[in-house]
């Protein structure tokens, strides 16, 4: 394999990319955490199936199910903090990222205490998220030159915050929505965002070559 | 029982008519796909690999224009009748990517992009020659698309046939079972945008496997940007594809506990993976990265496989086990 040269960067940029790259590798072992997790349970279901009689309508089953949400649960919650704090990098400095995602975990959790459901906890919170982040595509759009970002160019930039707001409204439908009569209208919100968004980020070139009409 | 329904009889002779044609047919997709591996790793044989992959993509083509005859004749016949008021209710849409048809689906997908692939198309045909090779044997072998077509949409159907022929509660029984499956899962929209979305990004993962064979193999990391071209091009529709089940889920599966089940459960750890990887791959130019972004791009394909397995090993929601 070609070694690609690591590019010289300033201190202040590369303490950035160092906190960026924290916040990934925190993200992949979160994202894997899951994948390990949903591997187990594939495996417990598999044995589960061959050695319980009538396992799907067991208490064992009701077991499982409750063991898995209790095994996701804080690796989903961890996953939708490390989303916060990838989204409002854009706007704040690390210390105001700091007292954001601060703020935003707390709304989640007094929304917890004062319900009593962890579900509302998380639905509040991936709230405030996903408005933090509505503002991130206003500003990108806009064109504001304060905006961080990993990938370059306008479009990659629009593309990266609107699929980021599509997977916390497809979060928000799953978590808060699944039996309410907004849920379709809102998961198509989300649907189109994290697609569009997608598309946007891996394709910016293409995109903003048709954009430019080809030049 | 009512004359909307077909005698059992002409779908015997439509089932004998695709036998008849597809059994020649899927032995020689199997010996293209032999030869389309033989041209590619046999030293001197290489002018004939463009030719060979052509070829097996054709035959390929040719047995899935089969298999629409087939589905489209079985459209024409399998109307359901409301045993209560005596009208039809509808006809039977069954998808061509169904049952024995998946992995006929997906080496048609592939066939089809390894023709259309331009950057490092003969080292891609190499690997993706095997896999090709692999997934005909298992679809013509194993699947039997043409010689044991659609065993339990059939067996489902005739046994409507049966129920409707002995009337009374029996009718009424079958009649709720076949609308059930008609209505939430043949006939619905999303059984026609929700598993060809992810047939499409099953090829691609494919075709990015392959290059990451290549890249770990050649040790160049130009291999290595065409898995991640074809990783990003596969991550849209099986994204889009996996959001569009969930609403699914909830229409067609309402009461059932599906989230957690073996399929759902691999399906999201694949794309979990897949996720990870093109993350990670955000920065390939720090020294010693490229190793962990192919382990996550072989553990993702791996995963992939093992999703598929999944339907057909461990029982539950969206599982045949």
């Amino acid at each position: 394999m070609e070694e690609l040269e690591t590019p010289r960067v300033a201190p202040r940029t590369a303490s950035r990319r160092g906190w960026d790259f924290a916040l990934l590798v925190l993200a992949v072992a979160l994202l894997g955490g899951l994948g390990i997790q949903s591997l187990a349970g594939t495996l417990y279901s598999w044995w589960a199936t061959r050695t319980v009689e009538s396992w799907a309508t067991s208490p064992a089953f009701a077991f499982y199910i409750q063991v898995m949400n209790a095994i996701a649960a804080p690796m989903v919650i961890a996953l939708a903090i490390v989303m916060g704090l990838c989204i409002p990098k854009r706007l704040f400095s690390r210390g105001a990222l700091a007292a954001a995602s601060g703020i935003m975990v707390l709304f989640g959790l007094g929304s917890w205490a004062a319900t009593g459901s962890p579900t509302t906890g998380l639905a509040v919170y991936l709230l405030g998220a996903a408005g933090v982040q509505v503002s991130v595509v206003v500003m990108t759009i806009a064109g504001a030159s304060s905006l961080r970002f990993l990938a370059e160019g306008r479009v990659a930039k629009v593309g990266s915050a609107l699929l980021h707001l599509g997977f916390l409204v497809f979060g928000y439908v799953v978590v808060a929505l699944q039996k309410d009569a907004w849920m379709l209208p809102v998961f198509w919100v989300g649907f189109v965002l994290a697609i569009g968004g997608s598309a946007l980020t891996f394709y910016a070139g293409g995109v903003t070559r048709a954009l430019s009409g080809g030049r | 029982m009512t004359a909307a329904l077909p005698d059992m009889a002409i779908i015997d002779s439509t089932v004998a008519s695709l036998r008849a044609f597809g059994g020649p047919l899927g032995i020689t997709a199997l010996v293209a796909s032999l030869a389309l591996c033989l041209a590619s790793w046999i030293p001197g044989a290489s002018a004939w690999r463009r030719r060979a992959l052509w070829a097996a993509a054709a035959v390929l083509l040719l047995g899935e224009g089969l298999l629409v005859w087939f589905h489209v004749r079985l459209y024409e016949l399998a109307a359901v009748v409301d045993p209560s008021t005596g009208t039809v209710t509808g006809h039977v849409a069954v998808p061509v990517w169904v049952e024995s048809e998946k992995l006929f689906v997906w080496a048609l997908v592939l066939a089809v992009m390894m023709c259309a692939a331009r950057r490092h198309a003969p080292e891609l045909a190499s690997v993706g020659s095997v896999l090709l090779l692999l997934l005909v044997a298992g679809a013509v072998l194993a699947g039997r698309p043409f010689t044991d077509p659609l065993p339990d949409f059939l067996a489902q159907y005739t046994g409507y046939l049966r129920g409707m022929a002995v009337g009374g509660q029996a009718a009424a029984q079958a009649f709720q079972g076949m609308e059930g499956s008609r209505l939430y899962f043949y006939d619905t929209w999303y059984m026609w945008v929700h598993p060809p979305l992810l047939f499409l990004s099953y090829g691609a993962f494919t075709m990015s496997f392959a290059a990451a064979v290549q890249a770990a193999m050649q040790r160049r990391s130009a291999f290595e940007e065409t898995a991640y071209r074809w990783a990003r091009f596969g991550y849209l529709p099986l994204t889009a594809g996996m959001l569009l089940g969930f609403p699914w889920a909830i229409l067609a599966w309402t009461g059932e506990s599906w989230w957690w089940s073996g399929k759902v459960n691999m399906s999201i750890m694949m794309w979990l993976l897949y996720t990870a990887y093109l993350h990670l791959r955000l920065h390939l130019r720090k020294r010693g990265m490229w190793r962990w972004v192919l382990a996550l791009a072989f553990l993702s394909f791996f995963a992939l496989v093992l999703t598929y397995v999944t339907t057909y090993l461990v029982p539950g929601a969206h599982s045949v086990a």
